[in-house]
């Protein structure tokens, strides 16, 4: 069992920083984050959910070098490619993050 | 002759009784899997029907068939029976019936569970019928949007029905998906590694691990909006701080991974069919196991792409646009990898083959319209018309019918050892394959044009009339190549002249045995050393019948099979399976009563109900296990194995494990409802928030720490981990009954009153266990190096005290705060 997780790490990577960016937008736009400016076009909330997003995206890069050794196993060179498909799905899933509005 | 004594001696084993007796007590995988296949098509055919009634309604303008109240029935039925009733049934069935004999098994993990699952839908899927058929069938929607749903606009008993009914049927899912899951894990051939296990076996086990994760959400939803209808709890009700948007969340939390456990099944039947038809290997195997998974987890990112009309920021809907376009990519991964096995063997146009390209076809359409509807400005303009419907037939009917005609002629001569008599599957192909296309590509036009989803007429003047007689005329075609199909396979079970043994040339380990099947699979089971067994072993079955593999001797009158290490299939012990027997029917029927007296408001009558399926799950309990200990046993040659009653990481513990999951998921939706209401729900802040209190939550700390402690320094004594959970259920009886306000008044109310009834109804359940595990011990069931049980009842007990605990501080934090 521990095998088949340790295979999708990437992924639940994945799925941790989908929701996480998912709650802190909604409470975000319930506490009035986007009302808070910091610099430019960068508010409170787009900040935060910016910086959920690039953690997200370590944590991604981190289980891609995790996984750079040897790959004797199918099951290693799976979770290899889940690593890849993890952390692009990541970089993907926040990109709205630079570009939408965020509480409209 | 070894190998005839041996068959005589394994069957007065394993076999089904005969007459009415094993018709009501069988638990065979066998059995199963072909009850639950034939009455999936049953229900495919009802709901065919109700899919022409529709059709004959849209056929022209102003229609005077049905009227609207009929019609709102006819087209609810229709989807809740086609999901609900068909799909998962029939690949379960499927599964049931395939998945020991590829894996090397001679059943399932948990045969009574199977059993229970098949009577738990027969019975839920009855209770449905026989609703429509008195005029009270659900009438909202297959979606049960509240709210529509809810009492003030449906008052009859028509919700009800699909609450409790489909709830019912899900017990069902539940236990399918869990017994699928520690089946392919555990119950495998020795030298089965993961990397050499069947493609349909991993396709079924993301499929499994996708229910145990994707279920949990829609029963939480039904369970809630039930009790909402029953007693008043507002959990909907936006005047009094409920969201109808949270059933739309905790439904499509469900309904979209739905969309995928419905496909991957269906697909690992093309993975295992297509490269046979092409006489090579499948190509890319690897590459099929990483979309698998990806597949399986990018489809939870997916379920607001059918919210996307409801007002959510743009922002979050970008997040999920973006995934409902990742998905495509794994998706056609596999698309790729079955071409380029079509490319690199030598296919022949059989049968199951020319099915298989109507697979291609319509699915791969079915997707590219997905990836339009997955794009949000597009989702606007066409959501909620025809264009949907038709996108969603041609993914489910391409994803999943197709493939599995193709299963059904595949596997035929499996179920049944006999040939084909005529050459009707061909005609009933082209049929189907038309008619669908005519029905379905047409709705693309009419949503284009601006055609609503379930309206039950309209005018002519619109300009749809020709486009939606085409449509109907199609349905009638494709429902004549559904009943030439039906016929077809009538005659091979009737009619077929004996076949002879893999009629393909296959090479999984499901053509190594006698067709039909035995009841026990496999008189000894086998060691495998590659992923087409068969292919290159040619003897195999022969050798097998002989008993010159593994547990090649029948003994005791156990029913064995071999429990394997999950990664390197290597033997670790011997499961020793349960016999035929009344308790799943017995399970069933009063699982049933529960269901019949809520939906006759008999509120009284139901928990007595309860207390029922409580005995009988303790006798269930009970039947199993030995006052013994019995060492090691012969397997295979001189290797020795422990039984599962010495053994530790069983199907039971592993069982327990995914049963955990599946009832934390559940728990994790209800605290996210919690959290959505409170944070985007109108009419919060509620009026009455909890009384500061501290005695509860040090109670309940203090006896769920009891209990942990207990269970951790010795699960063998659970008298004080028993005295910590009724500690723990003390505190929180005291918290609803002097802190919360009443669950009427308002949603935090209903939602507190629903956390803490997840965490009484788990602490119960631990008392219970413990209790049974106490009662096991004086009797001499627990002791020696029978040490599982105390294993398993600790899983639950920590899980009751880790419920109870956060369920407190969730619930006590507000009152601390105000």
């Amino acid at each position: 069992m521990t095998a088949l997780v340790r295979m999708s790490a990437g992924l639940i990577v994945w799925a941790v920083t989908f929701c996480v960016l998912y709650g802190l937008h909604g409470v975000g736009c319930t506490a009035g984050w986007p009302s808070t400016p910091l610099t430019g076009w960068i508010d409170l909330h787009r900040a935060i959910l910016a910086a959920a997003w690039l953690a997200g995206i370590a944590a991604g890069v981190a289980v891609v070098l995790a996984f750079r050794a040897p790959r004797p196993t199918l099951i290693a060179r799976t979770g290899w490619r889940l690593a890849w498909v993890g952390l692009i799905a990541t970089m993907a899933t926040g990109l709205p993050i630079l570009v939408l509005p965020a509480c409209l | 002759m070894k190998a005839l004594r041996l068959h005589r001696e394994m069957d007065a084993i394993w076999r089904t009784e005969p007459g009415w007796r094993g018709a009501l007590r069988s638990v065979n995988h066998s059995d199963m899997g072909k009850r639950f296949i034939v009455a999936a098509f049953v229900f495919f055919s009802i709901g065919g029907v109700l899919a022409m009634l529709i059709r004959a309604q849209l056929a022209t303008p102003h229609s005077a068939f049905v009227g609207p109240e009929v019609y709102n029935q006819l087209f609810t039925m229709h989807g809740s029976i086609m999901m609900f009733l068909f799909a998962i049934p029939m690949f379960e069935g499927l599964a049931m019936y395939l998945l020991p004999k590829m894996l090397g098994a001679r059943d399932m993990a948990y045969p009574r569970l199977s059993a229970l699952g098949w009577w738990c839908y027969l019975f839920g899927g009855t209770i449905l019928i026989v609703a429509m058929l008195a005029g009270v069938a659900p009438d909202a929607g297959w979606f049960l949007y509240p709210p529509l749903s809810g009492k003030q606009w449906t008052p009859g008993i028509n919700s009800d029905v699909w609450l409790l009914g489909i709830t019912f049927v899900e017990v069902s899912a539940m236990c399918a998906a869990i017994e699928i899951a520690v089946s392919i894990l555990k119950l495998r051939a020795a030298g089965m590694r993961l990397d050499r296990m069947p493609l349909f076996a991993w396709y079924l086990l993301a499929t499994a691990g996708m229910m145990i994760f994707g279920f949990p959400p829609l029963i939480l939803g039904s369970i809630l909006l039930e009790v909402e209808r029953a007693f008043g709890w507002p959990f909907y009700t936006p005047a009094l701080g409920g969201s109808p948007l949270l059933w739309q969340h905790l439904f499509w939390l469900f309904g979209h991974p739905e969309v995928y456990i419905i496909f991957l099944p269906a697909a690992g039947a093309v993975s295992t069919i297509l490269p046979v038809m092409a006489r090579t290997r499948i190509l890319g195997y690897g590459a099929l196991v990483a979309a698998v998974m990806a597949m399986a987890f990018l489809s939870f990112g997916l379920w607001v792409h059918h919210m996307f009309t409801t007002g959510i920021p743009h922002m979050a809907l970008g997040f999920f646009s973006a995934a409902s376009t990742m998905v495509a990519i794994p998706t056609a991964v596999q698309i790729f990898a079955w071409l380029g096995t079509l490319w690199s063997g030598r296919p022949q146009l059989k049968l199951p083959m020319l099915y298989l390209i109507g697979f291609f076809i319509v699915f791969v359409l079915g997707g590219l319209t997905g990836v339009m509807l997955a794009v949000v400005p597009f989702d606007a303009q066409a959501h909620d018309t025809a264009f949907v419907t038709a996108h969603l037939h041609y993914v489910l009917v391409g994803g999943f019918v197709f493939p599995m005609l193709a299963a059904a002629y595949y596997w035929l001569p499996h179920f049944t050892g006999r040939g084909r008599v005529m050459r009707l599957g061909e005609a009933a192909f082209w049929l189907i394959f038309v008619g669908f296309n005519l029905t379905f590509f047409m709705m693309h036009l009419t949503g284009l044009l601006g055609m609503p989803r379930r309206i039950d007429t309209y005018s002519a003047d619109m300009g749809w009339t020709w486009l939606n007689l085409l449509s109907s005329v199609g349905s009638f075609v494709m429902a004549f190549g559904f009943a030439l199909f039906a016929i077809d396979v009538g005659l091979q079970i009737w009619l077929g002249r004996r076949y002879r043994r893999n009629p393909w040339q296959a090479g999984t380990l499901e053509w190594a045995m006698l067709t039909p099947a035995p009841s026990y699979n496999f008189a000894s089971l086998p060691t495998v050393a590659s992923r087409d067994p068969v292919a290159d072993t040619p003897d195999l079955c022969v050798r097998l019948a002989r008993g010159e593999g593994w547990l090649g001797e029948a003994r005791h009158g156990w029913r064995e099979t071999l429990a394997v290490d999950m990664v390197t299939g290597e033997p670790e012990h011997i499961a020793i399976l349960p016999h035929n027997s009344w308790l799943p029917i017995a399970m069933a029927a009063t699982l049933g009563g529960f269901f019949l007296a809520m939906l006759a408001g008999l509120y009284v009558v139901a928990p007595l109900f309860l207390i029922g399926v409580a005995a009988i799950g303790w006798h269930w309990g009970w039947t199993q296990g030995r006052r013994d200990d019995v060492g090691t046993v012969p397997a295979a040659g001189d290797r020795c194995l422990p039984t599962a009653y010495e053994a530790s990481g069983t199907t039971g513990w592993w069982g327990s494990i995914f049963a955990l999951i599946a009832s934390a998921t559940l728990f994790t939706s209800l605290l996210f409802g919690y959290a959505f209401l409170w944070t985007v729900a109108p009419n919060w802040p509620p009026p009455d928030v909890i009384s500061p209190t501290w005695w509860q939550p040090m109670l309940a700390l203090a006896g769920a720490g009891a209990a942990l402690a207990a269970m951790r320094r010795d699960a063998a004594a659970p008298a004080l981990a028993l005295a910590g959970q009724v500690a723990l259920l003390a505190a929180l009886v005291g918290l609803l009954a002097f802190a919360l306000p009443a669950p009427t008044t308002h949603a935090y109310a209903a939602t507190s009153a629903a956390v803490a009834a997840y965490a009484l109804f788990h602490v119960g359940i631990a008392v219970l266990m413990l209790a049974f595990l106490r009662a096991r011990i004086r009797a001499g069931y627990v002791g020696g190096a029978r040490r599982n049980e105390p294993r398993i009842v600790r899983l639950w007990n920590d899980h009751a005290a880790g419920a109870g605990v956060v369920a407190m501080l969730v619930l006590a934090i507000p009152g601390w705060l105000a």
